[in-house]
């Protein structure tokens, strides 16, 4: 809708603004934390951009909602409402970033009603500013992008994380999920180590499918409606329709790419980001002052 | 021909064209292959500039050995391309370049100047637009590297190193990241499907045994020779690989040396060319203790008959 152009424009510049921040640290020493396992980083830079982008977005739209990585790692609560929502993950690919490995990313969906209105991916390294507003397609910079269209999973390139989850089960159902592709057999298995990065490259074309478990609302917001509006299809690892509060997404060029991977795919148990499972025990949602961010 | 003013014989700066004659002879006789080195360069610019130009097209797509294992016409051309410049100034150098070598036929590597071509590494990437597409040269005199180019052509990044002389990344110089902290590092490795069941189930185990150190994550761009570059400039810690190919790793080999990493065996050992197999890391530390994690599986050799 036209009224959220406004909001998608402002946050486009204020995705720019926070980059000058990664881009700055991108080059510096970084003092790294651990959240939920080795794998999972967190960074003064995070936090610092996470403020930096709440604190606008409140100034200008102070009736709006939020849902930020890094708040909900500090114990705020993870809810969607129907109310006007910003979802943002300020650096995805923090491993990335901490290593200088070119793919970092700043993701910013916005959702009312729970719908998502439009979605902002900034690469910022590559300085490609990835987004779409719901019913107005997709685009990079000014480019229109557009999925593959490969209907024949036999040629396809597909994308995934490797190494995300580390403990056994996760680990042996990952592995399981690439060798069971691979003998499909499809063309090839990529990982560039940021979900909204990797999405969006099936957007562009440059891949043709994506999937993974495990990730959180905040990777995934923006680069679904993105790979949406260039054409492709979003849907969960099991088949059924796409819920970004699920943890688990394929995403590809076209409906039948997207169906033969959930049927190879399988996915580990993983609890739902807008539900607590077991108290305290939240290592799911990266909780790093062991409170559950629901409050229980 | 005098560079100020065209003539021939131009008395006046007769005395700088002998001056400049002198210089270039100093040159050469200090290093005989820079000029090779820097005809490499410009090939390679050229090719490409003729990998973006088809990147606009329709690519249509041949199997080599295996339905993942493809080769267009855009490989072929440019390797022909390179072949045919490098035959032109330097009609006594040998060559080894992937799509003139006839599928499993060896590849000897002699004495003589030999050029190790890949000319699109990452073709699996090209045919699908992924972002990683590299040309690869390497250059070898009595069997050692004396430099390599690396052109990833999407990104327009340009590595070279000559021995001793340093690595650069578009004429900037890169190094290793130093990293000698196994659990503090950035893996790259490839994936790819295996017909023999046990060396496809060895090649996975092999990557859960890494991310199990722990290490920080494992990527998987999807070109050998850009794979050593990230890891010579620092963005990356490591990459292991078993079953690439002399003409993926020659070019790479000499700018991780010169960034100041390590390259080595799987075993531990030293690195050989025509092994199919290699780690490079930022640290001897870091590309030892890969190695201690590695199960072997059977890849072939470049030079026997696979």
């Amino acid at each position: 809708m036209a009224e959220w152009t406004e909001c998608m424009n402002f946050g486009m510049a204020i995705a720019r603004e926070a980059s000058e921040v990664i881009l700055e640290a991108f080059k510096a020493k970084k003092d790294v934390m651990l959240k939920s396992s080795p794998a999972d980083l967190v960074t003064e830079t995070d936090q610092r951009v996470e403020k930096m982008l709440i604190s606008s977005i409140r100034a200008r739209y102070p009736a709006h909602k939020f849902i930020g990585e890094e708040s909900v790692a500090a114990g705020e609560k993870l809810e969607l409402t129907e109310a006007p929502t910003w979802i943002i993950d300020p650096i995805d690919g923090t491993v990335n970033f901490v290593h200088r490995f070119p793919f970092v990313a700043i993701s910013i969906a916005f959702a009312v009603n729970k719908q998502t209105e439009f979605g902002i991916v900034y690469s910022c390294v590559e300085d490609k500013m990835y987004w779409a507003q719901r019913g107005r397609g997709a685009f990079m910079n000014d480019v229109s992008l557009h999925a593959s269209g490969q209907q024949d999973i036999t040629k396809s390139l597909v994308v995934t994380e490797i190494g995300a989850e580390r403990d056994d089960v996760a680990l042996s159902t990952m592995t399981t999920n690439i060798m069971n592709l691979l003998k499909v057999p499809i063309q090839g298995i990529r990982a560039v180590g940021t979900a909204a990065v990797d999405m969006v490259l099936v957007a562009t074309g440059g891949a043709d499918a994506y999937y993974h478990i495990g990730m959180h609302c905040w990777d995934i917001a923006a680069s679904a409606l993105i790979v949406q509006e260039s054409g492709g299809v979003v849907l969960d690892t099991d088949g059924t329709e796409f819920d970004m509060m699920s943890r688990k997404v394929i995403a590809a060029s076209s409906m039948p790419v997207a169906k033969r991977i959930a049927q190879v795919v399988r996915a580990f148990p993983c609890a739902r980001d807008d539900e607590c499972p077991n108290g305290m025990d939240n290592d799911c949602h990266g909780i790093s002052n062991g409170q559950c961010c629901q409050g229980i | 021909m005098c560079e100020l003013t065209g003539l021939t014989a131009c008395k006046t700066h007769s005395r700088r064209i002998f001056l400049q004659g002198i210089e270039k002879t100093k040159i050469v006789m200090d290093d005989p292959w820079m000029e090779c080195m820097d005809h490499c360069i410009a090939v390679t610019k050229e090719a490409g500039k003729m990998i973006r130009e088809a990147l606009q097209k329709d690519i249509s797509i041949m199997q080599k050995s295996s339905p993942v294992d493809l080769v267009t016409e855009t490989d072929q051309k440019v390797e022909t391309l390179i072949i045919s410049s490098i035959k032109k100034k330097y009609p006594d150098h040998s060559f080894i370049g992937e799509e003139s070598v006839a599928a499993g036929a060896p590849s000897i590597l002699t004495d003589n100047p030999t050029w190790i071509i890949d000319p699109i590494d990452g073709t699996t990437n090209f045919v699908h637009r992924f972002p990683f597409v590299s040309v690869s040269v390497g250059f070898t005199v009595n069997k050692e590297i004396e430099f390599g180019v690396v052109y990833s052509c999407i990104e327009e990044k340009m590595y070279t190193a000559r021995k001793g002389k340093g690595a650069f990344c578009n004429g900037l110089p890169i190094k290793v990241s130093g990293q000698e902290d196994i659990t503090k590092s950035l893996v790259l490795t490839e994936m790819g499907f295996k017909s023999d069941a046990q060396n496809f189930r060895t090649m996975m185990t092999n990557m859960e045994s890494i991310l199990s150190i722990p290490v920080h994550g494992i990527r998987a761009p999807g070109s050998a020779a850009v794979n050593m570059c990230l890891v010579a400039c620092g963005a990356a810690d490591a990459y292991y690989h078993i079953g690439i190919h002399c003409w993926d790793m020659a070019g790479g080999a000499a700018i991780i040396r010169e960034a100041g990493g390590v390259i080595m065996d799987i075993t531990g050992g030293p690195f050989d060319l025509m092994s199919r197999r290699l780690i490079t890391a930022s640290s001897k530390a870091i590309a030892e203790h890969i190695s201690q994690k590695i199960q072997l599986f059977p890849c072939g050799r470049d030079d026997t008959e696979n």
